[in-house]
């Protein structure tokens, strides 16, 4: 039947971030903040909650005196998105079947 | 009926994020435009200084000179932009990568060609044919047919190198140069606008 919605993912802005990130080698907080336009605090929460499930990797540093952090997604991240697409497919053309 | 929702949600947001930080053709022209130049300058040099009947050995000196000075400055670019730029793409990885392998297969032939295992006719036509592969693979990635034909014709040029005369083969890599990365290089700088 339907495959559970990884709850993980299946939240706007921890999708938005993987969405990004599965796109891209790696990015900056910063750019996250922008394309997502959470609130920077909102999203420091929902990168820790990606991170521990080991959905990402965050690599911290420093540019000009000021903390860096720099996240990419790692491969079992990718491998849980993916999932979470297929999923989104069984839904949707449940939806289309039915008219 | 809610369920449903979150799902066509999910995927407008998936879709949304993913135009978003398609890869733009940035940065890049530099390259092309930076090594064209020098190249085109070394070569034809060169080739001017022989014909004046200057001494080989200070006939040649502006390769290493100019090659030296493009490389410095190749990194520091490139170190600029990587603490400039938010994000690294797939594409930019895959640029980096190339490019870097072109290098070392680059410094391989020379060190053969120095130590008399080929001669500097077959290393200058080997070195268009490398320009080619560069310029070839890099214009796939890129989805820039100028850099793609420019790479085969590169491939053309190198070929062709082997039948002139040793000298005009110094000719022969001005025009590929100019074929394979000044062009694409002033188009791809424009695109980029």
């Amino acid at each position: 039947m339907f495959r559970e919605l990884d709850p993980l993912l299946h939240n706007p802005l921890r999708l938005s971030v993987m969405s990004l990130l599965i796109t891209l080698e790696s990015a900056e907080f910063n750019y996250l903040l922008e394309k997502t336009g959470a609130t920077a605090g909102n999203l420091s929460v929902q990168i820790n909650k990606l991170k521990e499930a080991d959905y990402i990797r965050v690599q911290k540093s420093f540019k000009k005196n000021y903390p860096l952090t720099t996240c990419k997604i790692t491969p079992s991240g990718i491998d849980a998105f993916e999932k979470y697409v297929d999923a989104l497919q069984d839904y949707l053309s449940a939806k289309k079947d039915k008219g | 009926m809610e369920t449903k929702l979150t799902e066509l949600e999910s995927l407008k947001i998936i879709h949304e994020m993913i135009a978003t930080s398609k890869n733009r053709l940035k940065n890049n022209s530099f390259f092309y435009l930076l090594w064209g130049w020098l190249v085109l300058i070394a070569s034809i040099s060169h080739y001017v200084l022989l014909r004046i009947h200057v001494d080989h050995h200070y006939a040649y000196l502006l390769w290493p000179i100019l090659m030296m000075a493009g490389a410095i400055v190749s990194v520091i670019a490139g170190i600029r932009i990587g603490k400039r730029e938010k994000v690294i793409s797939h594409i930019d990885k895959m640029i980096m990568l190339l490019w870097w392998g072109f290098c070392f297969t680059l410094l391989v032939v020379l060190v053969m060609a120095s130590f008399q295992k080929l001669s500097w006719s077959a290393t200058y036509a080997f070195i268009i044919a490398l320009y080619g592969l560069g310029t070839f693979v890099s214009g796939g990635i890129l989805k820039f047919k100028p850099l793609i034909i420019g790479g085969i014709i590169s491939w053309i040029m190198s070929v062709l190198a082997l039948f002139v005369e040793p000298i005009n083969i110094l000719l022969v890599m001005a025009l590929s140069i100019v074929i394979a990365y000044l062009i694409p290089g002033y188009m791809l700088k424009f695109k980029e606008k």
